[in-house]
């Protein structure tokens, strides 16, 4: 494989590979289930938005209900999908920035496969009516424990790599991931003790649960997503980061912001009444770290326009961050006083939410799958075109719920402000937008489809044999890289 | 930066809010006080709202069946939202049998439950005071609120509304019909719990125990002051005039 | 492997140090439960205030006008009155003398 570093010393490279071959079996399991786990979380998202217009689909069943199904889809999304492509993520860019090997192998597998079936049974247990009944926290007490000690066992020893790297710079991508890891145990045990154990008044239960979805979102999956980010932006390219003062500014406004945030779903709820006000403040200001990773980052790749195309992994990675910019931007709008009145309960926030979790978390993860990948399994991709599809498909789902759901939100929080509308008229009006949301998520199960076939090839090593990495363009006979025995070009040119 | 100062910094970022917006609110609220009457009110002692019904074992139900997706329990003050104006989700309008009994939510309104079930949001409408309507509208039918809680937790979309004056069955109820809570059973089983659904002879479909206890629930769900006056300290409603027109 | 920073004495103190970091809020929260979890008067405590109160009035009125000596005298009479009584044909009171035995019947009647 072609790696862009300017000092290609063996032993670098042959440190290098033995770290990706020692992580190879967890790295792909995390890949592989997470990645099914996506297409589970699909469905299940398109079952819960068709329930909301066509509220007689699949009626028979009652495991699909809606709320029952939304609780599940997010749970899967969350905790089936996400949650193992960050354990992915996490682990091989803490061995490789921290240059050692993963040597807890069997550990790690063994919980991985803890975790999912913890996650399915969870999952069966909200479906059948078993849940905790907590929003957002809907899987029962003890599948949280067992999922807090997987996590241990899967992430502590990257916390011991970092801390027995060699001597020398610490980069930013680091920093993120050390934060992700720290974060996310000190929300989830707090929030456990305090909504699960503790016993206290019940609408400050809500709120804690409302500060775990919140902080579980830019305080774990944010920063991996921008770990990855910041190492793939300078790898791909070749170039140094724009500003590492800058990327180090942007790490701390998100810590300093992120713990707030959470609370706003509850304003105008009896608790202490600057809760919910100070997580919209953070949610407003959620641009500033938003636009300093934007500016960093797009500013590491400008000039550098025909590479962002053509690598997989950075066109995936440069629209998950220009996507946290519309984030940031979005954040702003919504959490300002006058469109919280009518945005609070309306599927404004289930948009958001969509845009952060799909649109930049998973976009950064997809960029990172696609780059860690051949370099665990020594294999290229198979087809450029099934990764176009993907992009393409994603990008566009993505896109649609978020416009339909912020518009529609909009309009059924614009409906219930106005009191001289009928609840029934404007409950009508608004669940037109949940088509669009609907199709779009119809979208993304085909481009799931293109994205987990073209995985399980690789995981069953049937990917190519070069040394020339997979782009994203078409390849013609007198392409540079000569005929290369793709998929695609079975038939053409023989070499 | 070394080690030790990210980790000093990371927890002195997390460990404020963690204290400012957690704990310290959380035992401040576990705590309230009760709130007294004032003098020259009428009332003695302090404010005990009173809720009928099983509200714990209902409330974990409602939680599990994912109601609190699309419906929620919030009249927001009107700084944040236009709930108390509509449609009697806060209360009663003033008319000739009772006064204007609407409010907002109060920190008390959720006793006996584990989780206040606030909502995610308004696919349907706002369910504060549900038992409330119920009552005012069923009255002189012959249908309890019970009653019409199955029915519609059966099929949502075949009942009419409880609303008086209301003829057409809608169509449009988003609701999904529960009728996983429901038991079939033999007529002669059923013995007067059938409900009035298109079956075939010999059968009939009975509530089960979560359906029960479920629609207890929300048929105790009235958190207005018909009934419970609020003492002035908790009374954040704006004079009313004279003459409400 | 540069002896200095990595080797197994390092790694073990760096597995007990991660834990020790991962768990801080865990330790914290609980530390802080008593601060969270201190008494508290509930509405159904100050509600119940003045009806334990009248409860408390009544039972101290009962106690008082109970006189122990006197009921207890009564008791014993009644009881060695009870007891007295043969209870031969009646139903036989506990710690009575055994009835005496009914003599037999010498001649069928007729």
């Amino acid at each position: 494989m072609a790696e862009t570093t300017s000092t290609a010393d063996s032993n670098g490279v042959a440190l290098r590979s033995s770290i990706d071959r020692s992580l190879r079996h967890p790295v792909m399991f995390f890949f592989t289930s997470g990645a099914a786990w996506l297409a589970v979380a699909i469905v299940l998202g398109l079952v819960a938005s068709a329930k909301k217009h066509a509220p007689e689909f699949m009626n028979w069943c009652s495991w699909l209900d809606a709320g029952i199904v939304d609780a599940a889809h997010m749970s899967a999304l969350v905790y089936g999908w996400g949650a193992q492509a960050a354990f992915g993520m996490i682990i091989w860019l803490m061995a490789r920035l921290s240059r050692k090997e993963c040597t807890n192998v069997g550990t790690i597998l063994w919980a991985g496969h803890i975790w999912n079936l913890a996650v399915l049974g969870g999952l069966i247990c909200i479906m059948s009516g078993n849940g905790s009944g907590v929003p957002w926290m809907e899987f029962p007490g003890g599948i949280w424990i067992i999922l807090l000690l997987c996590y241990f066992a899967i992430t502590i020893w990257s916390l011991v790599q970092f801390q027995v790297r060699d001597a020398g710079h610490v980069y930013v991508s680091q920093w993120y991931l050390l934060g992700a890891l720290l974060w996310f145990p000190w929300v989830c045990i707090t929030a456990l003790l305090f909504v699960f154990v503790f016993d206290g008044n019940a609408v400050m239960a809500t709120g804690i649960a409302a500060w775990f979805k919140g902080t579980t979102f830019l305080l774990f999956f944010l920063p991996t997503a921008l770990a990855s980010a910041y190492y793939l932006a300078p790898k791909v390219t070749g170039r140094p980061v724009y500003s590492y003062n800058l990327a180090l500014f942007g790490f701390w406004a998100l810590a300093f912001l992120g713990p707030w945030s959470g609370m706003q779903k509850l304003v105008g709820a009896p608790i202490p009444q600057f809760l919910p006000y100070a997580g919209a403040a953070a949610m407003v200001l959620i641009l500033i770290p938003a636009m300093s990773v934007g500016v960093n980052i797009l500013k590491t790749v400008a000039g550098y326009g025909e590479v962002v195309a053509e690598s997989p992994s950075l066109r995936f990675t440069a629209s998950g961050v220009v996507l946290f910019v519309v984030y940031g931007f979005l954040s702003l709008t919504l959490h300002l006083v006058p469109s919280m009145k009518m945005t609070q309960f309306s599927y404004s926030g289930y948009g958001l939410d969509i845009l952060g979790f799909y649109g930049v978390f998973s976009l950064c993860a997809f960029g990172a799958i696609y780059f860690i990948v051949p370099r665990i399994t020594r294999r290229e991709w198979l087809s450029h075109r099934f990764i176009k599809w993907h992009f393409f498909l994603s990008l566009y789902g993505v896109a649609s719920i978020v416009i339909c759901a912020v518009i529609g939100g909009m309009t059924q929080g614009q409906g219930i402000e106005d009191i001289s509308q009928p609840f029934g008229t404007m409950a009508e009006r608004a669940s037109q937008y949940g088509w669009g949301v609907t199709l779009a998520w119809g979208f993304l199960l085909v481009a799931n489809l293109f994205f987990c076939l073209h995985l399980l090839l690789m995981w069953a090593r049937l990917g190519r044999r070069s040394s020339h990495p997979t782009l994203l363009k078409a390849h013609h006979a007198e392409s540079p890289h000569g005929p290369e025995g793709e998929v695609d070009n079975i038939g053409s040119v023989s070499a | 930066m070394t080690f030790k100062a990210f980790i000093f910094g990371l927890l002195a970022t997390f460990g404020l809010p963690w204290l400012v917006a957690i704990v310290i609110p959380y035992s401040a609220m576990r705590s309230l006080e009760p709130v007294k009457f004032e003098e020259g009110s009428g009332v003695e002692g302090v404010y005990i709202p009173k809720r009928d019904g099983r509200v714990t074992e209902g409330s974990k139900i409602y939680g599990q069946q994912g109601c609190a997706t699309c419906h929620t329990q919030l009249i927001r003050p009107t700084y944040a939202g236009n709930d108390v104006h509509r449609d009697e989700w806060a209360g009663l309008r003033k008319s000739a049998d009772n006064p204007d009994t609407r409010r907002e939510t109060l920190a008390m309104d959720f006793e006996g439950e584990d989780i206040a079930h606030i909502g995610m949001s308004r696919v349907g409408p706002d369910l504060s005071n549900l038992g409330r309507r119920l009552d005012q509208h069923l009255a002189g039918t012959g249908l309890s609120p019970e009653d019409w809680l199955l029915r519609h937790l059966y099929n949502p979309r075949g009942i009419k509304n409880y609303r008086k004056g209301t003829t057409a069955i809608p169509k449009r109820s988003s609701c999904p019909s529960k009728a996983g809570l429901f038991n079939e059973t033999s007529s002669a089983g059923a013995k007067g719990n059938a409900l009035p659904v298109e079956i075939r002879d010999g059968r009939a479909i009975v509530p089960g125990d979560k359906a029960r206890i479920l629609v207890s629930y929300l048929a105790s769900l009235k958190k207005d002051t018909l009934g419970q006056p609020l003492p002035a300290a908790l009374n954040y409603n704006p004079q009313a005039p004279a003459e409400e027109k | 492997m540069d002896h200095t920073r990595d080797n197994p004495l390092k790694r073990f103190t760096a597995f007990w140090i991660a834990l020790l970091l991962v768990t801080a809020f865990g330790i914290a929260c609980i530390i802080l439960r008593p601060m969270t979890h201190g008494q508290v008067d509930t509405v159904s405590d100050v509600a119940g205030k003045e009806r334990l109160a009248i409860r408390a009035d009544i039972d101290k009125a009962q106690a008082d006008t109970l006189n122990e000596d006197a009921l207890e005298k009564a008791l014993e009479a009644k009881t060695a009155d009870l007891i007295k009584e043969p209870s031969a044909g009646k139903m036989p009171v506990p710690g009575a003398a055994p009835a005496p035995a009914a003599k037999p019947a010498e001649t069928p009647a007729e």
